[in-house]
């Protein structure tokens, strides 16, 4: 043994081991309910949420997706760093605000980005979304205002036949045909790929923008379906029985209590609680009274409990570690 | 200077043969509740062997592949495993109070370790390309972007996300796994607790834990 080991372990009995029986057997043991577990119960696999099936299936959520974001009410438009400059929107605890540190690395601009830009590569397509988007890209912000809101309210009470949106009467502008545009797309199952094409293409393995697209309402209606939502302990379960992170049990158990449940500023909150947690972890060992804890609670018993009754009555005497 | 003696040198006083393939143990070594770590060791060998095995054909083949599905099954029960074994070890540890006698770096590996595994397991349930991965990716973007490093480690980035899974991560968490045996292995098995406590003039709670 290392010259520390020699040390530490002089006058302790020592016995015959065999180290790499003992891994065999531990790794057939894993193997084994492994392949069992992966053969009977085997492994999530649920389908993810497509803009084709949003635009097919739900039809006035697509509509509503896509009039929120164009309109700028979307809560990526004004999310602050890393995807806008609105740091006021960051989270922070007493003015400090670590996500403003790095300003904004991946600038989006959720009404341009997720609806307009993929409408004008639809224009070169289509006469009809070419004329409405050129009628609401000249027109003045405050006009644009005026059509988003009255459209997006006109949804409220929207009905669908034939696979067509309708809405009651009113000043929209172009912005239905837009929408229409957008959505004809997405049940074309285009959308995500007129999201991603102006980056590398034909590579394309950054799928930011595809997977914002849908992350306010709908994904929040489909995650509490499945119990998923954070609320609903969501991170450790995954779909149907599976397990998903449960390691992470006391990090989620932060969020279902005040103020971190309710407040903007939650997932900041939670991961410095998580810090402190975890520093004292680390410091544990010199922590007066923490430290004494196991002697106190005395589960180091059934560990040791053959070296405590050893027939000699040698066990707990010198050999043993301090405390 | 010569580095290589130097390494020798460190070999030869921290870590020898009999340390690394240990043929004795000391007698208290002696219950299952030593074994917990040893499963959470041979779960990460079967995460390793079952992800090299779909690192050739790519995070979506098992949607399309019975075969490729029961591999991704492995995969996510040997993590499941690696998990339960690395939980119940750090709660066994604690109870033995392990960090005595000089060993709080060792426990200061174990719990950076854990930590890397926790990225791991984050980084590995958005390689699923399933709705859990598209819906824990929006959703750790946020506490991402809160503590300042969604910019840099940004979950909706698929292609950053499966790199960071089968290379950075799992080097950094081997790495970190790799210092917690060679310390334990260094250091041999902590002493059981004495039953009766410390009397006045012995060393203090706490006291015998830093380096030597």
């Amino acid at each position: 043994m290392s010259r520390r080991s020699d040390e530490y372990q002089a006058g302790v009995p020592q016995k015959s081991y065999d180290l790499l029986f003992e891994g065999f057997i531990v790794l057939g043991v894993v193997l084994a309910i492994v392949v069992v577990l992966a053969a009977v119960v085997g492994s999530p696999d649920y389908p993810t949420v497509r803009a084709t099936d949003v635009a097919t299936l739900q039809p006035v959520a697509f509509d509503q997706t896509a009039a929120t974001i164009l309109s700028g009410q979307s809560s990526l438009q004004t999310y602050g760093p890393p995807y806008t400059n609105d740091n006021d929107n960051a989270q922070k605890i007493l003015g400090i605000s670590p996500a403003t540190w790095a300003g904004v690395r991946i600038p989006i601009d959720a009404a341009k980005v997720l609806v307009l830009d993929p409408l004008a590569k639809l224009a070169q397509l289509s006469p009809q979304v070419a004329t409405a988007l050129d009628e609401y890209n000249t027109a003045s912000s405050d006009q644009q205002d005026a059509w988003n809101t009255a459209y997006l309210k006109a949804l409220d009470d929207a009905t669908v036949s034939n696979g067509r949106v309708h809405v009651t009467n009113g000043d929209y502008g172009p912005v239905p045909t837009m929408v229409d545009g957008l959505r004809s797309l997405a049940a074309a199952g285009l959308l995500e790929g007129a999201l991603q094409s102006d980056l590398r293409i034909p590579y394309s393995l950054d799928n930011t923008r595809a997977l914002l697209f849908f992350e306010d309402d709908v994904d929040h209606n489909v995650a509490g379906s499945l119990d998923m939502l954070g609320s609903q302990w969501g991170i450790v379960h995954e779909t149907g029985a599976y397990p998903g992170a449960w390691w992470l049990g006391p990090y989620a158990l932060f969020y279902q209590i005040p103020p971190m449940n309710a407040s903007p500023n939650g997932d900041l909150q939670v991961a410095l609680i998580m810090l402190v947690i975890f520093l004292i972890l680390m410091f544990l060992p010199v922590i007066p009274g923490l430290n004494l804890i196991p002697r106190g609670i005395h589960l180091y018993r059934l560990v040791w409990r053959d070296w405590y009754h050893r027939p000699d009555g040698s066990g707990g005497e010198a050999p043993t570690g301090t405390l | 200077m010569n580095l290589t003696a130097g390494a020798q040198r460190f070999v030869k006083r921290n870590l020898t043969l009999e340390d690394v393939l240990p043929t004795q143990m000391p007698v208290y070594v002696n219950s299952v509740w030593y074994l917990f770590g040893a499963t959470a060791l041979m779960g990460l060998v079967l995460i390793i062997l079952t992800g090299l095995v779909m690192c050739f054909f790519g995070p979506t083949w098992y949607h399309f592949s019975p075969i490729g599905h029961y591999v991704n099954s492995m995969h996510f029960w040997s993590t499941q495993l690696f998990f339960v074994g690395l939980v119940l070890h750090l709660v066994v540890k604690f109870m033995m109070a392990a960090w005595r006698d000089h060993r709080w770096s060792t426990w200061v590996w174990g719990l950076l370790s854990l930590s890397a595994a926790i990225f791991a397991g984050l980084t590995g349930f958005l390689m699923q390309t399933s709705w859990d991965s598209q819906w824990i990716a929006v959703q750790a973007k946020d506490a991402m972007n809160a503590i300042g490093i969604g910019g840099f480690f940004n979950t909706l980035n698929t292609g950053q996300m499966l790199t960071v899974h089968v290379a950075v991560v799992p080097t950094v968490t081997l790495i970190f796994i790799g210092i917690h045996l060679l310390l334990v292995r260094r250091d041999s098995p902590v002493k059981p607790i004495s039953p009766k406590p410390a009397k006045a003039g012995a060393p203090a709670a706490g006291e015998k834990v830093g380096p030597r």
